[in-house]
C-alpha cells in the first residue's frame, strides 16, 4: 500500500515538475498580426547602447512602467504597443545613468519612423556659433580701453 | 558624466539646483570681492568654450567610452570663475546638444563644479609646499586635474547607484554603473597630465594667468 502511494506521489510530482513534457501532446497556436516597433539606441558617439534597459510608459499612466525589456547587443529592441490606448507613448532607454527618451504617437498622427537628436552638420553649426559667442565675449572684455 | 533628464528623481534634481544656487552665490561673491572682477571674464569665457567642446573628445576605455570633462583644469586656471563657467557650459550642452539635461543642470553643475573649486584649493597648496617650483606646479597640477574628474566620477556614481528605480534590473544597472565609473581612472590620468602640462606651460609663458590667487 505504501509502495503504491509512493508511486502516485512520484507520478504527481513529475507532472508538476515537467508540465511542458507532461502536457506536450496537443498544442494549439493562434496567430494575429500586430504592428511591432523597433527602436535602436546609440550613444552620441555612434556606439550602440548594448543591453540597455528599456522602459515603456503608456499615455494614460506616465509614472508607472507599462512594460520593461532589454536591448540586444546592437542596441535594438522590438515591441508592440497597445493600440487601444491612443496618445504619446514614452520609451526610455537607459544604461549606467546614460539614457534618452523617445516619444511615439499612437492613433491619430502616427509616423512611420522618428528619432531624437540632431544631424552632424546641425551639431557642428550650433557648436561653432556657441564657441564664437564665447570667444566674442572674451574679445569684448579683453579689448583695450581708450 | 552628464546625467540626462528622466534618470534622477525630482527631489534630487531640486536638491541639485539648491546646491548649485548656493555655490554660484558663493563664487560670485568671491569674484566681486576682487579688485577688478571683469579682468577674469575673457579667460573664463575662453575656457567655457574649451569645456563645451571637450565633451566631444571621446576616449574609448573598453567596454565603455568616456569623454574629457576638464573641470579640474578649469578650477586650476579660473579659480572662483570655474563654477559659473561650468554652469554656463553645461547649460549650452543641455539646451543645444541634449548632453545632460535642464532638470539635471543643477545636479550636473554641482557634481562637476564643486570638485573644480576643490581642485583650485588643492592647486593653491603648491605655494605652501615647494614655493611654486616647477616640480610642485606639475605635481599639484596633476593632482588637481585628476582629483577634479575623480571626485566628480565618485559623486555621479553615488547619485546613480542610490537612485536606481525598482522597476529596472537593479543588478545589471549597478554593474554597468560600476564599469563606467572604473573607466574614468584612465581619464583621471589623462586629465591630470593635461592639467599639469598646461599649468607648467602657463607658469613659463604667462604666470599671472595662474597666480593672481583669483
Amino acid at each position: 500500500m505504501k509502495k503504491i502511494l509512493r508511486f502516485y506521489v512520484v507520478i504527481f510530482l513529475s507532472i508538476l515538475v515537467f508540465p511542458a513534457t507532461a502536457l506536450g501532446h496537443g498544442v494549439e497556436i493562434d496567430y494575429r498580426t500586430t504592428e511591432a516597433i523597433e527602436i535602436t539606441a546609440t550613444y552620441d558617439t555612434g556606439e550602440p547602447v548594448s543591453e540597455g534597459q528599456v522602459i515603456i510608459y503608456a499615455p494614460n499612466d506616465p509614472s508607472t512602467p507599462w512594460a520593461t525589456g532589454k536591448c540586444d547587443e546592437k542596441g535594438r529592441f522590438t515591441f508592440t504597443l497597445d493600440p487601444s490606448i491612443p496618445g504619446t507613448w514614452d520609451v526610455q532607454v537607459r544604461k549606467a545613468g546614460h539614457g534618452g527618451m523617445i516619444h511615439i504617437p499612437v492613433g491619430g498622427d502616427e509616423a512611420a519612423a522618428g528619432s531624437t537628436g540632431y544631424t552632424t552638420p546641425q551639431i557642428i553649426l550650433m557648436a561653432a556659433s556657441v564657441t564664437w559667442g564665447l570667444i566674442g565675449t572674451a574679445l569684448f572684455f579683453s579689448r583695450r580701453k581708450n | 558624466m552628464h546625467i540626462p533628464d528622466g534618470v534622477l528623481p525630482t527631489s534630487v534634481c531640486l536638491g541639485g539646483y539648491a546646491a548649485a544656487g548656493a555655490v554660484t552665490w558663493f563664487s560670485l561673491r568671491k569674484i566681486s570681492q576682487k579688485e577688478n572682477p571683469r579682468e577674469g571674464i575673457p579667460k573664463a569665457s575662453l575656457l567655457t568654450a574649451a569645456f563645451l567642446v571637450a565633451s566631444w573628445i571621446h576616449i574609448p576605455v573598453p567596454p565603455a567610452s568616456v569623454h574629457l570633462v576638464l573641470n579640474g583644469l578649469l578650477g586650476v586656471v579660473l579659480g572662483y570663475y570655474a563654477f559659473p563657467a561650468i554652469l554656463i557650459g553645461l547649460f549650452f550642452q543641455a539646451v543645444m546638444f541634449q548632453h545632460g539635461g535642464l532638470t539635471t543642470l543643477g545636479v550636473n553643475a554641482t557634481v562637476m563644479g564643486v570638485p573644480a573649486l576643490l581642485a583650485y584649493y588643492l592647486f593653491r597648496l603648491r605655494n605652501t609646499f615647494g614655493r611654486g617650483s616647477r616640480l610642485s606646479t606639475g605635481l599639484f597640477g596633476f593632482l588637481a586635474g585628476a582629483g577634479g574628474i575623480g571626485l566628480a566620477a565618485v559623486a555621479v556614481f553615488v547619485l546613480l547607484v542610490t537612485t536606481i528605480p525598482a522597476h529596472m534590473d537593479v543588478e545589471a544597472e549597478r554593474a554597468s554603473i560600476c564599469a563606467l565609473t572604473l573607466a574614468h581612472i584612465p581619464l583621471m590620468i589623462i586629465e591630470g597630465v593635461f592639467t599639469a602640462a598646461l599649468a607648467l606651460f602657463l607658469q613659463r609663458v604667462k604666470p599671472e594667468l595662474l597666480e593672481g590667487e583669483s
